[in-house]
């Protein structure tokens, strides 16, 4: 079964995303906002790790996404591969700077300060920097088979962020807390982790059926100007012809 | 279209009518008063207040009772908590206390002692987290509608 056919099939399922991504919401927000306790430490403001985790987790599944997508148009050059490419960067792109914009606000009252040059902060911002830079790129090359292309490069070799990122809590003294679950196990109580859990799924459906509307947007914006291109060149000839 | 515009209306009102509810629980539940408040107005009743602990005013003693001096940017109340003092009740911590006070005794008897809560803080995070892909979603949406009914009308749709 070819790659394209597995995104039609999922695709069919999108209504099933969105309203899966709507439900794990409102519960995770329930939970979060007045159905879970406060943080011995932290008080009430821990609250904001059920959106800001969320956030940051789906951005980099987000760009796991987007590597593995590149090396597959690299090996076999399917369009459908490289328009969801293009979806899921910018997607990708606006959840890492969210992320980034909640880190910021949950810092203020739990390190008195917006912003310091702490390693997974920093490796963060070097992703929206990728990001951006695969954006640009996709605007600034002519030829759409060259600019497919050099995005995908791009986006394999940026790819080199993510273990900085994932290890940087530990490779690094930083002021960023270690990961609360990892393969040593799950160090959140139950009462915290519950909510942070239907947040993480409803933030993953959500990004999975804005990426189907992105890609269904880019194919429909690429099927009409293909198809203005080929009635104006038709209609060129048919000039010339007379 | 027009379905695209019910359907984020419809979630517009009941995004609008939770946010109402929230305000509401948050000032009948949630919003604290500050020290000079409680000497102005004297409420009965349970409440939050929120101030400092002025340093030096601490006492804590083994039996699980602390006294210190709640400080306001005009008033100070004199605080009496009875349990074992929590980790966070130092000099010089802005906390929230829970309880009532005594008009009779001019000390107000903490149930409870807690960290600033940074409402302000937690709804800037959801909304900065939330508008914005909702608004993201809602473009996308109705730029695809718009070149489906564009497809249609230039009569480029070929069926396949």
């Amino acid at each position: 079964m070819t790659i394209h056919r597995v995104i039609r099939k999922v695709q069919r399922f999108q209504g099933w995303f969105g309203g899966g991504a709507a439900l794990c919401l409102m519960v995770g927000l329930y939970l979060g906002l007045i159905g879970s306790p406060p943080d011995y430490y932290q008080g009430e403001v821990v609250r904001i790790m059920y959106i800001h985790v969320p956030l940051a987790h789906t951005s980099l599944l987000g760009y796991t996404v987007l590597a593995l997508g590149s090396l597959w148009y690299l090996w076999k050059r399917d369009p459908i591969v490289d328009n969801m490419c293009q979806a899921v960067a910018a997607l990708t792109a606006v959840f890492t700077a969210l992320a980034l914009g909640t880190g910021m606000i949950w810092g203020k009252p739990t390190w008195d300060t917006w912003w310091t040059w702490d390693a997974r902060l920093t490796s963060f911002t070097v992703l929206l920097l990728i990001l951006i830079g695969y954006l640009m790129l996709r605007t600034f090359v002519d030829d759409p088979e060259k600019e497919a292309r050099y995005g995908a490069i791009l986006a394999i070799v940026g790819f080199v962020d993510l273990p900085i990122i994932h290890f940087s809590v530990e490779w690094w003294r930083t002021l960023h807390q270690p990961q609360s679950i990892s393969m040593r196990g799950v160090s959140i109580s139950s009462g915290l982790l519950v909510p942070l859990l239907f947040m993480s799924v409803g933030m993953s459906l959500l990004f999975s059926y804005m990426l189907m509307v992105r890609t269904q947007l880019l194919y429909l914006d690429r099927l009409l100007h293909a198809k203005k291109g080929r009635l104006l060149s038709q209609f060129h000839l048919s000039k010339s012809d007379s | 279209m027009t379905n695209l515009y019910i359907r984020w209306g419809g979630l517009l009102i009941v995004t609008t009518v939770l946010i109402v509810l929230t305000y509401h629980h948050y000032r009948d539940n949630l919003a604290s008063l500050v020290p000079q408040e409680v000497r102005k107005e004297a409420p009965t009743g349970e409440i939050r207040v929120l101030g400092m602990v002025q340093g030096g005013t601490l006492k804590t003693r083994d039996a699980g009772e602390a006294t210190f001096t709640l400080l306001g940017k005009s008033a100070t109340l004199p605080v009496h908590y009875q349990g074992p003092p929590p980790d966070n009740l130092r000099e010089l911590k802005i906390l929230i206390l829970i309880g009532t006070w005594n008009a009779a005794t001019q000390v107000f008897e903490a149930r409870d002692i807690g960290i600033v809560p940074n409402y302000g803080f937690i709804a800037g995070a959801y909304l900065l987290g939330l508008l914005p892909l909702a608004l993201f979603l809602f473009a996308m949406t109705r730029r695809v509608n718009f070149l489906y009914e564009e497809i249609k009308a230039s009569k480029l749709y070929e069926e396949e």
